[in-house]
């Protein structure tokens, strides 16, 4: 056991310091305050992952024979915290590189990782992931979006909902129910679906979060070559499964929580309000919330960095995360005071960011039932 | 960055479970409680087995060890140790390169000002107490530190009447600013990694009763009002245990040790309250092991000014520039 850094990873923390420096434009704070799936940034993504992958950095933790660098997951995890930090100027294409290309690699045909994955390692497509729908959120295994199979294609039908970043998505990552005579588990399959398929409409969901943050999607015939299967057929829940582990964690929220609660403790003084015992308390209590989230992810990576199988962990992990950039946007708002009511102003943008996270990937009541079963071992009757 | 235990660790914890597993124990820390006892054989046991100097032993050119001194105060928390191990082992090889005879009880000046109940005080050898800028390493004699009746799970000792004149300036070693960082750091961190061994057991301790335990037809631990409370707990102390190990191997820095003390002291408030109200009117009593752990929990709370005494500190070493 040891939690030192070595030379080299210390030494890539500060050239991708160096390297956002140096490529993120003068309105990057404007650009990036509608999160990964606004225009701007969903725009800015293909220019800076191409360029990231320039550097060989987009991938490096993916095998060689797949555009990578076989480096350890701690080095990819620098780069997450480094960039979460500053509001991922990766877009959504962090999805791509965490989770979707692993996926691709690990239950895709030689030809769709053929067609795939230098498209994700050259930082060119935008993916987003189609799993809840109306009927099917935290309950995923409810889903009923269908995809018949006629000949040699799939005919889908049906819809999801939530989605986030499809208005932009060259491809989704789709989960269907491929046999109908199945439930719960069995009979799920995940397609990969081009975006310009006739028969997807894209509508995007009104919401608080902020603009063209969520979306349906439907399916009306939507048909697609059978090619498009990943995985085996009626057996998508064990690759949506090995994906969802990665994606938990995916996203290094205490990363950005940290950055934000720096700021507000510079708000906090500039203001005299650290005279005010009951911020104090809430900066400290803050403060070692992102260090703990910061820990419980990095013994994920840890564990993930052996190669070994996931664990509930990473439900430990995911909990404290969301429980951290909570507390940080809710913070932010009681340190801004008023001003925090403008739409964009700096409070608003974190705390709109953060008020998701309890939802996105499996509820917080969900993480907590497997922990429950997994970690602790408690009986289900 | 590596979470699993070296070969080294692994076998320092595996010496040491057995140590325990042969002087320590919930009925043994139940009997000893009952008598306001300090646990000689256990502490003798220890410094034997050269667990007692374990931290300024492997200490090396590049710092010290205190992660292994921690993993061995972890594990004599979790077995409900009646020795002060965290004071043995983590804070006086960082406040003095001189061995400091044990047992030690750790104090302020103001515990001594307006003398109040400090852990193994009765018992001690040695009193280090943090002053302003200054640590007074103060050998006591017999008489000198009165026992107090507690229900908090440590013996608990403070200033007799016929001493509450004590005059530092002759009654022992007084260190300098460096030692009074250090000690104020390492109490902090011993703070949390005490912390993370009792809500360990605690949890444990709660965890095993609910899975046989049953009312209403079912086990107590199936309910999921139950079992989203108990995940949240177990959250607290994995993080609480990964905030304290890193601050220990990076040698109690002010800012890791003081968000290690923080989050862990809040955490116990938390695990006291749910492993007692899962545990019914049974963990409200001496046969049931639970107050073993979970009173001391409390005490742990009272010490350095406690949860917000941390945060404070971790605001001011985070932002002190900020802040002034």
């Amino acid at each position: 056991m040891e939690f030192d850094w070595s030379q080299d990873d210390i030494q890539h923390r500060n050239d991708i310091r160096a390297f956002l420096q140096q490529e993120l434009p003068e309105n990057w704070e404007d650009m990036s305050q509608h999160g990964p799936g606004g225009d701007s940034q969903a725009a800015f993504s293909r220019t800076f992952c191409a360029r990231m992958a320039e550097k060989g950095w987009l991938t490096q933790h993916w095998p060689t024979e797949y555009g990578g660098r076989d480096c350890e997951p701690w080095r990819h995890s620098i780069v997450g915290e480094e960039l979460w930090a500053i509001g991922e100027p990766r877009g959504s294409q962090y999805m791509n590189v965490n989770w979707i290309g692993p996926a691709i690699m690990t239950y895709g045909s030689a030809a769709q990782k053929h067609f795939h994955l230098p498209k994700i390692s050259c930082g060119q497509v935008l993916w987003c992931q189609g799993f809840s729908e109306p009927e099917a959120g935290s309950d995923l295994a409810a889903l009923r979006t269908r995809a018949e199979k006629i000949g040699d294609h799939y005919v889908i039908n049906g819809s999801k909902i939530w989605t986030s970043y499809c208005n932009h998505a060259d491809f989704i990552f789709l989960l269907v129910r491929t046999d109908p005579q199945s439930s719960r588990h069995r009979g799920i399959s995940v397609l990969l679906v081009p975006m310009d398929t006739p028969g997807i409409d894209v509508r995007e969901i009104p919401s608080v979060v902020g603009e063209r943050y969520f979306h349906e999607v439907f399916f009306t015939d939507a048909t697609v070559p059978t090619s498009v299967l990943l995985g085996p057929e009626n057996n998508g829940w064990d690759v949506v499964n090995y994906a969802l582990q990665f994606e938990r964690i995916g996203a290094a929220r205490y990363a950005r929580a940290a950055v934000t609660l720096d700021k507000l403790a510079e708000v906090a003084a500039e203001r005299g309000m650290l005279d005010d015992p009951i911020i104090v308390d809430r900066l400290g209590e803050a403060r070692a919330l992102c260090e703990a989230a910061r820990l419980l992810v990095y013994k994920v990576i840890d564990i993930r960095a052996k190669d070994r199988p996931p664990t509930a962990d990473t439900q430990l992990a995911r909990v404290l995360s969301t429980t951290c950039d909570n507390a940080i946007g809710r913070l932010a708002l009681d340190i801004c005071g008023p001003e925090s009511l403008e739409y964009a102003s700096f409070a608003d943008t974190n705390f709109r960011l953060a008020m998701t996270a309890g939802i996105a990937v499996g509820a917080t009541e969900v993480q907590l039932n497997l922990i429950a079963s997994r970690f602790l071992d408690l009986p289900k009757d | 960055m590596n979470f699993e235990l070296s070969e080294d660790q692994q076998a320092i914890l595996e010496a040491i479970d057995r140590l325990l597993t042969q002087h320590a124990g919930p009925a043994r820390a139940i009997e000893l409680n009952r008598q306001g006892r300090y646990d000689d054989v256990l502490h003798h046991a220890l410094d034997e087995a050269g667990f007692s100097t374990i931290a300024s032993d492997l200490a090396t050119a590049n710092g010290p060890a205190g992660l292994e001194a921690a993993l061995i105060v972890e594990a004599i928390a979790r077995a409900g140790g009646v020795v002060a191990s965290a004071a043995q082992l983590l804070v006086a090889p960082a406040v003095s390169k001189h061995r400091i005879a044990g047992p030690i009880a750790l104090c302020t000046l103001d515990n001594l000002a307006k003398p109040v109940p400090v852990r193994f005080a009765a018992h001690a050898k040695t009193l280090l107490v943090l002053g302003t800028g200054e640590v007074h390493v103060i050998p006591l004699t017999v008489g000198e530190m009165e026992p107090v009746r507690s229900s908090f799970g440590y013996p608990m000792g403070r200033l007799a009447e016929a001493n509450r004149f004590f005059d530092l300036s002759t009654a022992g070693e007084s260190l300098g600013t460096e030692a009074a960082q250090a000690m104020s750091n390492w109490w902090r961190l011993a703070l949390a990694v005490d912390a993370v061994g009792t809500m360990d057991a605690a949890l444990q301790h709660t965890v095993a009763y609910l899975k046989q335990r049953r009312q209403f037809g079912r086990t107590i631990g199936s309910f999921q009002a139950i079992q989203h409370r108990l995940s949240l707990c177990a959250i607290q102390v994995e993080a609480s245990r990964w905030l304290a190990r890193e601050a220990a191997y990076h040698g109690a820095q002010a800012e890791a040790a003081a968000a290690a003390a923080a989050f862990a002291l809040h955490a116990a408030d938390q695990v006291f309250t749910e492993t007692h109200q899962m545990s019914g009117a049974i963990g409200f009593t001496c046969e049931f092991d639970l107050h073993v752990w979970s009173m001391r929990l409390l005490a742990l709370r009272q010490e350095l000014g406690g949860v917000g005494g941390a945060r404070r500190a971790l605001v001011e070493t985070r932002w002190g520039e900020s802040a002034q």
